[in-house]
């Protein structure tokens, strides 16, 4: 095993990333942050206010310098992310290396296939507001171009699993109606049902109604339910009923905690 | 910096403080007395004064004090063994202040006999009391203090083996040293050892009982000092004041041997000490391995620039109780520490793994650890190793592994 030795970094106001909702604090964070969310450093990361922090919080005025010179050079902006990796040595000149590849790989693609991959990077991220920006600015770009009925199909597609994320589930229904426009695939219909088993109140278009079988409805039912009570098991559903489990004035103080969490969350969804 | 340099000797009969601007020494008996009817201590001629007058109550053996828990009950107030020796401290050091005509202690080192983690706390806590700013105190064990003043001696002292005898009423003492070279590198190598034929300084008052004395100590010469080669022979302590008690012995001693005597070499080296710390760079550029001082070396592998070194954490020679560190590290690969201590003998060299047990898991290098470091003795290395997380990322859990490493 190995330990890497860390400089003293007087943080004293650690850095907000707005699009992944968190604070960084040292230059192995920083590190951690471009090597893992590439898409996000290729996307004007790396602007005035992270110069500023490496300058005055983590206390390193020469890489800042460097990144200001290239910066003003007008040369290519990616660079930027291997000026920070090579100076603080978090990862090997192999990782790197391997970067500088993926990096390329992304550079390489034609605008709609690189604008998916950045959608679909924040939809993993569950940064639905994001994705469906993203997702909406292939659709305007090709709108005047051809796009094909199949990728037209997956991106609607996207765009309602993202509205349903953010339990936006009429919004879901419309972007899920026009996925099943461009491709008939039974999946979409399956979600379509599903939503209104979500929201009781959102109603199927009467087209759908014969397309969807009693069979199919009995079938996705039961698929439903049995999420439901998957669900019930998960660990946060666990740690709710064991916070009722407790006194009053624990419980509140518990019940406060996780509200003000899940708020975040729902916050960085949007 | 402009202030006082001070080396102190402080035992638990005699203190003795030499300072250089003066150029002084003072010794005085390690007691403090405190007025009966206000809220006045005394300290030298002052505290036998009053304790004569019948106004004052002194109390001694505040070492010993210190080290027990010990506790003087005067005038119905309860006084612990540390309050005594912070106010015999204040006292003490107002001599040399008064001298010098400044309050300002620029650099301050204690030597003792004892090199307790305890008593060394409650020095400590003595010069923040007496507002002496720590970097500027150090303590240092009598071994040391004898190296320190060996080696501010001319060449030709010092060229081959050093003994040192050291006679009080508490023990006697040999003491001594060699200077070893390994390559450029100068090593100084002293050792102590309590002769059990110590005897308390009384017998010296009657004829039979000083010839008595002298015989012990030949005894003792001639065992320790056989027919080896010493460039000089040392005599210190309250018992070598004056040393014509013992002419079977001083002949014997001096005997093809160059022979000094100094009483307060204590305070003296650890003024040398002293001094040395204001200097930008060491007059004695050697490696110092004696009591109060690591016999061996800690490192710990590191990931540099892609490739793997040591840090060295602590290195032979380094004060023991001076030598804390706290690093910060990103964990790779296996998730436990691995030390190297490296001894003189570099065929003891051994390796020492500290799993990260209880750690939460996580990806490789997202575990931050602060690892804090010091010892408990010269033998004993303490290593608390704190999970940091890795920002809110991988948050902090409150996991700490705290281990002692014998080296």
């Amino acid at each position: 095993m190995s330990l890497i030795l860390c400089r003293h970094e007087p943080v004293k106001h650690p850095y907000y990333i707005e699009r992944l909702g968190i604070h960084i604090g040292s230059s192995q964070e920083l590190c951690y942050i471009l090597y893992h969310h590439p898409l996000l450093a290729m996307d004007g990361f790396i602007d005035d206010h992270l110069i500023r922090f490496i300058r005055e919080e983590l206390d390193m005025p020469f890489l800042a310098g460097k990144l200001d010179t290239w910066k003003r050079s007008s040369e290519d902006p990616d660079e930027m992310i291997f000026i920070i990796l090579q100076e603080c040595y978090y990862y090997t000149a192999k990782e790197t290396m391997k970067l500088r590849q993926q990096i390329a790989a992304y550079r390489k693609m034609n605008q709609a296939e690189f604008t998916k991959e950045t959608a679909d990077y924040y939809f993993r991220l569950k940064q639905y507001g994001t994705a469906v920006h993203y997702y909406e600015k292939i659709l305007d770009d090709w709108r005047i171009k051809s796009l094909s009925d199949e990728l037209t199909a997956k991106i609607w597609n996207n765009i309602g699993a993202s509205y349903a994320g953010i339990f936006w589930f009429e919004k879901a229904m419309s972007a899920f109606d026009m996925s099943y426009n461009f491709q008939k695939k039974p999946e979409t219909l399956k979600k379509i049902y599903q939503l209104t088993l979500l929201n009781p109140e959102l109603r199927i278009k009467d087209r759908y109604q014969s397309l969807i079988s009693d069979e199919n409805k009995k079938e996705w039912e039961q698929e439903f339910s049995l999420i439901l009570e998957q669900a019930k098991k998960e660990e946060p559903v666990q740690k709710i009923e064991e916070l009722f489990d407790k006194d009053p004035i624990r419980r509140m103080a518990g019940a406060s905690e996780i509200l003000t969490t899940w708020k975040k969350a729902y916050r960085k969804m949007l | 910096m402009d202030g006082l340099v001070i080396g102190i000797d402080l035992c638990d009969t005699y203190t003795h403080i030499a300072c250089s601007r003066p150029e002084q020494t003072w010794v005085i008996p390690t007691v403090v007395c405190k007025n009966k009817n206000q809220e006045e201590w005394y300290v030298d001629e002052e505290a036998y004064a009053h304790t004569l007058v019948g106004d004052g109550v002194m109390e001694d053996k505040l070492i010993t004090q210190v080290l027990k828990d010990g506790t003087a009950t005067i005038n119905g107030i309860r006084y612990e063994g540390l309050y005594l020796l912070k106010m015999f401290l204040e006292k003490a050091l107002e001599l040399p202040k008064k001298a010098a005509e400044t309050e300002t202690i620029a650099s301050l080192v204690i030597a003792i006999s004892s090199f307790e983690v305890k008593l060394m706390d409650s020095l400590l806590y003595c010069a923040d009391y007496l507002k002496i700013p720590r970097e500027r105190v150090h303590i240092v064990s009598h071994t040391e203090s004898f190296v320190y003043y060996v080696m501010s001696q001319k060449r030709d002292v010092w060229s081959n083996q050093v003994g040192m005898f050291d006679l009080t009423d508490e023990s006697l003492r040999y003491y001594e040293l060699r200077v070893q070279r390994m390559g450029r590198q100068m090593q100084v190598v002293a050792d102590c050892q309590n002769l059990e034929e110590g005897f308390h300084l009384d017998v010296l008052e009657n004829l039979a009982g000083a010839k008595l004395a002298d015989k012990i100590l030949c005894s003792c010469a001639d065992r320790i000092l056989q027919k080896r080669l010493f460039s000089a022979i040392l005599l210190t302590g309250k018992g070598f004041e004056n040393t014509d008690w013992a002419p079977e012995f001083m002949k014997q001693i001096c005997s093809r041997r160059r022979v000094f005597v100094e009483t307060s070499l204590f305070a003296r080296g650890a003024l040398m000490k002293a001094l040395d710390y204001q200097q930008e760079r060491s007059s004695y550029p050697f490696t110092c391995i004696c009591e109060g001082r690591l016999k061996a070396s800690v490192s710990i592998k590191i990931l540099s620039r892609d490739k793997e070194k040591p840090l060295v954490l602590a290195e032979a020679g380094d004060n023991w109780y001076e030598a804390k560190s706290m690093v910060d590290f990103v964990v790779t690969g296996t998730p436990e520490l691995e030390f190297t201590v490296s001894p003189l003998d570099p065929r003891k060299k051994k390796l020492v793994k500290i799993p990260l047990e209880g750690f939460p898991k996580r990806p490789d290098r997202t575990t931050k650890i602060q690892l804090s470091l010091g010892f408990s003795d010269e033998k004993t290395m303490v290593a608390v190793v704190r999970d940091l997380g890795f920002g809110e990322l991988f948050p902090a859990s409150d996991s700490v592994i705290k281990q002692e490493v014998m080296l």
